[in-house]
């Protein structure tokens, strides 16, 4: 019984995880950038959220989402649109990933100073500590609400790019920016957006990383690492793939430290490795 | 008289100096030049990976923390000098990364990026659980008492120049040999070099062993002279962070753009921290928004960038075609560049 448990919350782990990953995974599969700002705008979340929740103390937790969404969707397409597009006109791949990387300090050392290195944590009633047993095992009410989340996120962003508009639109800028040219789509605009959304998504986990545990301006670099490994799982730029990837990695943790207290994160780095040595192109992965 | 070529009045100037820091300086700038020199290592080492042979490392600092450990564990067993024992630092280093490279080698790009990261993790907390490794408290030079601590650091201070020059020197006369010219076409087209017979595997593997190796005998001066290591500071994201750092500044795939970088990096840092007293936090600021000037302005690096707009050449490693009879000078438009050229996007 205690090993279901430990599975099944390994799970709803896996659920954050997934959501962590999915933000980097779609901005990769479009612009083809590896992000370095991820896990710094995961952290950067999870103080907006803090500091919404101290203006309205009485509002349920979840209510949090949709400022943060807004507020994380402005400040990726601003930094796409003043930054990063401007390094993408250069032929090499190597600059938007440095400039992101110059970004992501920046954004973590004025998180230091303007919020100190002291864990936080936002205290909006006992959301965080509900819990409901199924058959004896104890299940988190808030890890249920992030996987369900996360679900509902992977369907939502599925649909909108494979039957809408804009996704085709973006599907068409992921596969040759050049062609869409052609077809009167100004590439800069579409990163724009797709940089947007998937701060909103890594929003969206800082929300529910703030929930669930105290954070620091540091949490981003720890969480950035877990991302990657969620994103090169499932395959860089496939979004299914990253939630399983984030799943697999969520399970082994747990049942890692329930082997070995001390082991922290140890286990679900040694799947990571056993599993890119077995597909090493990812779960779905094969597009060059 | 025939002027020395650059190159080597660069190496005589920097002989010099070394040698006369300690009455040039004084102590708290051996301290910091100690320092100073071992970054400039990693960060040469590092760009002879990403610069030179494509292989983008996150996790040279793997190395860092298993050359530290290395050493002052030998140090302790055996209750000898730690100078005896720094030799198995850059060995068991270039061990773990032989072995480890036959897996990290099956994947590409963001790939191996990430793996080399994971693949330190996974080693820190391997030392960390591994008994004998002190846990979370670390490790403390046991023979530290033995030491007379004024010529330890004059001593650690000659060994990390040493090792700074001797890199440079070995990764100049690394390009300057057939080796080199192979991990150059690498790095330009895997799959051209690979027709003409390149081994592109082996050229990278000796890269990787010996970056890791080099990176292993920089931690081990570095936590021998600091007398103490653990998982936190060994292992730390920081070391490759930093290399990174100082090589994209100052201009990867250059030999010069490291040593820029590295003046750089700790311009800003003793200018802001001891100059102007302000926090950490606000050196990392400042050099955040100089790599993302940088990025924007001269993508390639300060190094290239007024190397470009000057005409200036320092430690080039370019080859010149022979001056054609009849002609005294040596055409610039027919030299054959093996500077980093503007790599295509993947389509």
């Amino acid at each position: 019984m205690v090993w279901i448990g430990t599975i099944i919350n390994g799970v709803l782990l896996g659920g954050l995880y997934g959501l962590f990953g999915v933000g980097l995974a779609l901005v990769f599969g479009v612009t083809r950038i590896v992000n370095i700002m991820h896990g710094e705008f995961i952290a950067l979340s999870a103080f907006i959220a803090l500091a919404i929740s101290a203006l309205f103390p009485s509002a349920h937790p979840l209510f949090l989402i949709l400022p943060v969404v807004v507020i994380s969707f402005a400040l990726g397409y601003a930094l796409q649109a003043v930054f990063v597009n401007r390094s993408m006109r250069l032929p090499d791949p190597m600059a938007p990933l440095l400039l992101t990387f110059g970004l992501s300090v920046i954004v973590r050392n004025l998180m230091i100073e303007g919020f100190g290195v002291n864990p936080r944590s936002i205290h909006q009633g006992d959301f965080g500590q509900l819990s409901i047993d199924v058959f004896g095992v104890q299940i988190g009410v808030l890890p249920l609400v992030t996987l369900a989340l996360a679900v509902v996120l992977f369907i939502a962003l599925q649909l909108v790019l494979r039957r809408t508009e804009i996704g085709r639109i973006v599907r068409a800028t992921a596969d040759n920016s050049e062609v869409v040219r052609l077809m009167g789509v100004r590439p800069s605009s579409v990163y724009n957006i797709v940089m947007g959304l998937s701060f909103a998504l890594a929003g969206v986990a800082g929300l529910m990383l703030a929930l669930r545990t105290t954070f620091t301006p540091f949490s981003g670099v720890e969480r950035l690492l877990i991302s990657f490994e969620v994103v090169v799982m499932g395959g860089l730029g496939s979004f299914w793939g990253a939630m399983l990837g984030g799943i697999a990695l969520g399970v082994a943790q747990l049942v890692g430290l329930r082997l070995n207290p001390n082991s922290g994160f140890l286990y679900a780095n040694l799947v990571f490795f056993a599993f890119v040595m077995l597909r090493p192109n990812g779960l779905f992965g094969a597009r060059q | 008289m025939k002027r020395l070529p650059a190159p080597v009045l660069t190496l005589i100037i920097f002989v010099t100096l070394a040698a006369a820091a300690p009455w040039l300086v004084g102590d708290g700038g051996v301290g910091l030049l100690f320092e100073v020199l071992l970054m400039l290592a990693m960060a040469q080492l590092w760009n002879l990976l990403a610069g030179y042979t494509g292989l983008v490392s996150m996790g040279l600092q793997c190395f860092v923390g298993l050359g530290g450990y290395t050493t002052i564990f030998a140090a302790n067993s055996l209750s000898i000098s730690p100078y005896w024992v720094l030799p198995l630092a850059p060995l068991v280093c270039g061990l773990v990364a032989a072995v480890s490279a036959i897996f990290l080698f099956r994947l590409r790009d963001a790939y191996f990026s990430i793996s080399t990261w994971v693949f330190s993790e996974v080693a820190a907390m391997l030392v960390f659980i591994t008994p004998g490794f002190g846990h979370v408290t670390g490790m403390t030079l046991e023979t530290a008492r033995e030491i007379d601590y004024e010529t330890f650091l004059l001593v650690n201070f000659w060994i990390a120049a040493g090792l700074a020059a001797g890199i440079i020197v070995g990764i100049y006369g690394l390009l300057h040999s057939s080796l080199g010219l192979g991990m150059l076409s690498v790095r330009d087209n895997e799959i051209a070099a690979a027709s003409i017979g390149v081994d592109v595997w082996r050229n990278r593997f000796i890269a990787y062993v010996a970056a890791a190796a080099g990176c292993g005998l920089a931690g081990g001066i570095s936590f021998m002279a600091a007398l103490f290591v653990n998982v936190t500071t060994g292992f730390d994201l920081n070391w490759v962070v930093a290399m990174i750092f100082i090589v994209i500044i100052g201009g990867i795939g250059t030999l010069e753009g490291p040593i820029i970088g590295t003046i750089i990096y700790y311009g800003i840092r003793e200018l802001l921290t001891n100059v102007f007293a302000l926090s950490g936090s606000w050196y990392l600021i400042a050099l955040g928004a100089v790599a993302v000037t940088t990025m924007l302005v001269a993508p390639r690096g300060i190094w290239p960038f007024v190397r470009d707009q000057f005409g200036i050449e320092w430690l080039s490693i370019s080859r010149k075609l022979p001056a054609t009879a009849g002609d005294g000078s040596p055409n610039p438009k027919a030299s054959i560049s093996t500077h980093q050229p503007s790599r295509t996007r993947r389509a």
